[in-house]
């Protein structure tokens, strides 16, 4: 019903878009210039209107009407059971919005079918009144945008208003979701360190991470929540990771923009970005199954004691993930590069090494820097690889051969652990809003030494 | 005015493609040392093409292909054994468009220099690069901002400081590819002096579209016209009583 209405309003439009175009050709006659705006914007605008009256309406009326049956079906199941408990109502109303729809209820009973017949007749008034007030406002419309058509008229402008509100209220929407989630996280943070009474520095700078450890006495203790283990191993591992990616990417992105030939470079460029596409999770199987015991086995023949999961494992497989992020980006800002300052630099009798070392990385430092601080915020922000691959257990090392755990493996022990999701939300928040003010700032720098570099050129 | 008649750089059936477009087609010419040789013709007939035959420039774009023989000195600047780095040490030029490196002014004029070992200490860089902004006509204007970035210049001032770069390498030959276009006529006149006083030492090639200027500092002229070098010749004796019709027609503002 919904959506045959739906696409009614939209048929609708379409006819009322013509029917004010040609009233626009009819009024101007052949002085089409006569018109302040042009025929088609005449059209668009009753368009407009039509759509956003039809579907306004469509949608305010569903969920208003909704609300109104299930509020009358309630009182009803209130007025026939007095005493039963909110939840065998709720099972009542379920149960005869079962049978009125022909689906399979949990119980049947003389009250059920009652309130179910109740249902299907309000569902019917329901559908008629929508029908009936949607078209009427609809053809409302149609017809008020139609007869106000004439030749001062300035539809272009109000049609262009109407649709600068709808593109605003699409990114409200998207603004309004992002800072709902901000909100939330920043809640429960507080809530976090108002349950640890206010102790942020033994979050920021305790040793010792084991949130839970209190919970059964109903309480958190300060002394467990120290992140600093989690901190370190996330640090390690995200340096481990860029001192795989950085030199590896950097020098592809140098040899695929400077020296490969054009064959080389279509060839291996898509190749490179192939490990882009796969999954952080393969990855993550990968690290845990064939690189840690393939460390394990060459520290053991050189007498090295690794762990079964190490830093080192996550940490290169990590940094292998990003390598193509690191290459593609840093190509692409070599690349922009403009030839006239490598014509420049050779033009004055210097080499190939030269220009590249003296002219053309320095010119494409800042982009190369932007391209490595995202490849830090995407190390940071890695969960798969590290879960898999780097352990739990939340030791306090800078040796790259044992197991250590990061800010996301916590997260991810966390929310998916036994304990009740409402306990271990709050570290589990509080650790995500860290990651999350880390990133962030990683990325705003990122940005704007990226737009720095642009101003440089344009 | 002394002229010596020693040949400088020689070319021989050069034919230049880009692709499919026949840029440059057989051009012979003999530029003399010591001595402003001006290329002038219409856009697009080649002229720039031709200079950057000169110092192999061309091999920087893939498309490009060059034929024919060049000389310098005598020698094939497109024998095997030839390090064209070595040629364009040179063989110096200024762009047609400034392209100043993201670098401080002083960085930009020290480059060369840097790189071909020509200082021995701090000062004598700082000698270089003073006198190479002062014949440039830059240094008052530069003087008091030489670690700010090049970029930074106006239009006119990135174009000295581009001439002054090349400058600065101390080449034999300087190609010049419209150095004066954005200069007003107070710098315009000091680049022509500089031009004149390199004269003495080196051989100059000037792309330019100012008769008046082609007339003022060049003592050779080359016409250029679609690809075709149409005529060669004394610039007096160009400017004066032109041979080819086509010629006189550029000269006199009729084709262009
Ligand atoms: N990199 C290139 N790729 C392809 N074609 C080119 C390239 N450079 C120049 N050409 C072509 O070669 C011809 C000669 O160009 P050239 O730049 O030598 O002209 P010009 O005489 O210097 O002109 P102007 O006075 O406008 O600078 C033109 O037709 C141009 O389109
Ligand atoms: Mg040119």
């Amino acid at each position: 019903m919904t959506a045959t209405m739906f696409i009614a309003v939209l048929g609708l439009a379409a006819v009322a878009f013509l029917l004010s175009r040609q009233r626009a050709y009819r009024i101007a006659g052949a002085n089409l210039s006569a018109l302040h705006s042009r025929p088609a914007y005449h059209g668009t605008y009753s368009l407009l209107w039509v759509l956003v009256v039809g579907w306004g309406l469509l949608l305010a009326l569903s969920v208003a009407s909704s609300v109104l049956i299930e509020a009358n079906l309630s009182a009803r199941i209130a007025e026939a059971l007095p005493d039963a408990p909110e939840i065998e109502r709720q099972l009542v109303l379920s149960d005869a919005v079962a049978i009125a729809e022909g689906a399979l209820p949990s119980k049947t009973g003389d009250l059920r079918a009652e309130i179910a017949a109740r249902h299907t007749s309000l569902q019917a008034w329901r559908n008629w009144a929508i029908v009936i007030l949607v078209s009427a406002g609809a053809l409302l419309a149609t017809a008020a945008t139609w007869s106000q058509v004439a030749l001062g008229w300035r539809a272009r402008n109000r049609a262009e208003k109407i649709i600068r509100l709808i593109l605003m209220s699409m990114a409200g929407i998207a603004i309004l979701t992002t800072i709902g989630i901000v909100l939330s996280l920043i809640f429960e943070t507080l809530n976090f360190f108002s349950n640890i009474g206010w102790r942020i520095d033994k979050f920021l700078f305790g040793t010792t991470w084991s949130p839970l450890s209190g919970v059964h006495e109903g309480k958190l203790d300060p002394d467990k929540v120290g992140a600093v283990p989690l901190f370190a191993g996330t640090l390690l591992i995200t340096l481990i990771a860029m001192l795989v990616a950085v030199p590896v990417g950097l020098f592809a992105a140098i040899y695929l923009s400077e020296f490969a030939s054009r064959n080389v470079r279509s060839t291996v460029k898509p190749l490179l970005e192939i490990l882009a596409g796969i999954p952080t999770v393969v990855y993550g199987f990968f690290a845990a199954i064939t690189v840690a015991p393939a460390i394990r086995g060459a520290g053991e023949a050189i007498g090295l004691s690794v762990a079964s999961e190490s830093a080192l494992a996550a940490g290169v497989v990590m940094g292998i993930m990003i390598i193509p992020f690191i290459s593609s980006l840093s190509d692409d800002v070599i690349n922009a590069v403009p030839q006239s300052l490598r014509d420049g630099s050779y033009g004055l009798g210097a080499n190939k090494s030269e220009t590249i070392r003296q002219v053309v990385l320095p010119a494409a430092l800042p982009g190369i820097v932007s391209a490595v601080l995202l490849g830090v915020s995407r190390a940071v922000g890695e969960t798969m690889i590290v879960v898999m691959a780097a352990g739990q257990g939340a030791n306090l090392t800078a040796n790259p051969l044992e197991a250590v755990t990061t800010v996301t493996v916590q997260i991810v022990m966390l929310i998916t652990g036994d304990t009740e999701a409402t306990t271990a939300a709050g570290p589990a928040f509080t650790l995500g809003f860290t990651l999350f003010c880390v990133t962030l700032a990683m990325n705003i720098i990122a940005l704007r030494i990226v737009r720095r570099y642009r101003e440089l050129y344009d | 005015m002394q002229m010596s008649d020693e040949i400088k750089i020689s070319a021989r059936d050069v034919n230049v493609h880009y692709g499919d477009t026949h840029a440059i087609k057989d051009v012979d010419v003999d530029v003399l040392d010591k001595m402003v040789t001006a290329f002038i013709g219409p856009s697009g007939c080649g002229k720039s093409t031709f200079l950057r035959c000169i110092n192999r420039m061309n091999d920087t774009i893939d498309v490009a292909r060059v034929d024919g023989t060049i000389t310098l000195d005598g020698e094939d600047i497109y024998a095997r054994d030839v390090d064209p780095v070595q040629l364009r040490a040179k063989v110096g030029m200024v762009f047609q468009k400034p392209n100043p490196f993201p670098k401080s002014i002083y960085d930009n004029v020290a480059y060369g220099p840097r790189i071909h070992g020509m200082a021995r200490n701090k000062a004598d860089l700082d000698e270089i690069v003073e006198k190479s902004l002062r014949r440039a006509a830059l240094w008052d204007e530069a003087k008091d901002r030489l670690a700010q970035p090049g970029t930074g210049l106006s239009g006119g001032q990135q174009q000295r400081l581009c001439i002054a770069r090349a400058v600065a390498t101390q080449p034999e030959v300087l190609l010049m590819d419209e150095p004066c276009s954005a200069l007003d006529p107070i710098a315009t006149g000091q680049i022509e002096d500089l031009i004149d006083e390199l004269r003495k030492n080196f051989s100059v090639i000037i792309v330019t579209h100012s008769m008046q200027q082609a007339a003022r500092v060049s003592q050779k002229t080359a016409f250029f016209h679609l690809g075709n070098l149409v005529e060669y010749g004394d610039t007096d004796h160009i400017f004066t009583n032109p041979e080819d019709p086509r010629t006189e027609s550029y000269i006199t503002g009729r084709i262009g």
